[in-house]
């Protein structure tokens, strides 16, 4: 199956193993200290229960910003790379299963889409958007928060693509928003960011303003998929 | 004591799919694998620390480390980040040609040129 | 418990990474993410567990599918 004709690549594996045993295999007691310093003071300095929320946004949201930028960039980067590919494979393989098919006329544009699909994604999608808006707003008193809210958002968004009955000049129109939308949560974000710097001299002073994260996310999913979903 | 050993098995399965599998799509599995199993790795070892989830509504002497949580949830969105642009090269390559076997593309490249 | 559901994971791994079938293979990474979830639930770290399953089961997935759908679903 393999031709061991390679040793640069033995020993890259070897190299790696040799860095990365000592985080397996290691016996040393995890520290507390920092523990115990959060338990104390995390709500007091940032007034969020979740505490993991409390650092996210709040000990390091200023990373959190340059993370959201990651974001960013990998998105770009994928859209630039995704609309470079000719849009030649309408792939006639695709069995059409007739038992759950529309009618002839819509069959013709969605080889795979049936009346299950759109019933169940259009029944599913708007559960999911409450509960994605839910996750978001209380990040700071319960698990979840910008991120995890924005992507539960996204597959909402993905479930009202899919079970949506109409053409694709919609989704496109829906695509353009989305940018439009993703873009000016990002400027909120800054703005959020900047202005504690005006009126307190610190950047990102109260942890809260920094919601808007989620739709970033969202959109970085949603730019993905929606390529696909324009199908 | 147990479970660090079965995520380094986890981490040698992945390292050695991501180095020695000639289908690029298999070594983009391979890397989201290798970002869970690290992840994996870091949750259960804080979590060595207490038995209660970290908010503050709870007795806070009990408490796993949050420090380990904020990080890898960065870890996970970045590891999303990585899959998505990785994904969309390896389907660039794919469509340019017709193959997933490295050896193959770079023998495409050498045509090319 | 935890143990039971690392040896699954290895499992699930495995599958995900020997299979000749690209379509099959990004179901088990799926399982594979929900799994970890689980895992991430029971180390009481609740806020990566919701992070894991929305982000790595849900919407790796569905870029996986994506771009399966532009190459075709055998491992070639």
């Amino acid at each position: 199956m393999k031709r061991w004709s390679n040793p640069a690549q033995i020993l890259v594996s070897f190299i790696f193993l040799l860095l990365f045993l000592p985080l397996f295999l290691s016996q040393e007691p995890w520290p507390t200290a920092a523990r115990d310093i959060l338990a104390e003071e995390a709500e007091k300095q940032t007034g969020a229960e979740n505490i993991v929320s409390a650092m996210y946004l709040g000990y390091r949201a200023f990373d959190t910003l340059g993370e959201t930028i990651v974001l960013l960039i990998a998105l770009s980067g994928t859209m630039s790379v995704v609309s470079l590919l000719k849009r030649n494979s309408e792939d006639v393989r695709t069995p059409v299963s007739l038992d759950f098919s529309l009618e002839e006329e819509k069959r013709a544009h969605h080889r795979l889409r049936t009346h299950l699909l759109e019933v169940v994604t259009g029944k599913i999608g708007p559960i999911i958007l409450l509960f994605g808006f839910y996750v978001v707003m209380h990040g700071h008193l319960s698990p979840g928060g910008g991120f995890q809210g924005g992507a539960i958002i996204a597959s909402g968004i993905i479930f009202f693509v899919l079970g949506n009955p109409h053409r694709r000049e919609e989704s496109e129109i829906q695509r353009t928003t989305l940018h439009l939308i993703e873009s000016s949560a990002f400027l909120l974000f800054l703005l959020a960011a900047l202005v504690p710097l005006f009126m307190t001299g610190e950047v990102l002073a109260n942890p809260f303003e920094a919601k808007e994260i989620y739709i970033i996310a969202l959109n970085t999913f949603i730019g993905l998929k929606v390529e696909p979903g324009s199908h | 004591m147990i479970s660090p050993l079965l995520l380094l098995i986890l981490f040698i399965i992945s390292l050695h799919a991501l180095i020695f599998n000639p289908s690029l799509m298999k070594k983009v599995f391979a890397l989201n694998i290798l970002n869970s199993a690290i992840v994996l790795l870091f949750i259960t070892q804080g979590a060595s620390l207490g038995s209660r989830a970290p908010f503050t509504t709870e007795s806070p002497e009990q408490m796993v480390d949050p420090v380990v949580q904020a990080l890898m949830l960065t870890a996970i969105v970045i590891g999303v980040c990585v899959t998505s642009f990785s994904l969309a090269l390896v389907v660039h390559l794919h469509s340019r040609y017709g193959s997933f076997d490295y050896r193959h593309i770079r023998k495409g490249i050498a045509n090319d040129r | 418990m935890e143990t039971t559901l690392l040896i699954m994971l290895i499992g699930l791994a495995s599958c995900a990474l020997l299979s000749k079938d690209l379509l099959s293979g990004i179901i088990a990474l799926g399982a594979f993410s929900l799994f970890s979830a689980v895992i991430f639930l029971l180390s009481h770290a609740p806020d990566v567990a919701i992070t894991e399953a929305a982000v790595g089961a849900g919407l790796t997935t569905i870029i996986f599918v994506w771009a399966i759908r532009h190459t075709g679903r055998d491992d070639r």
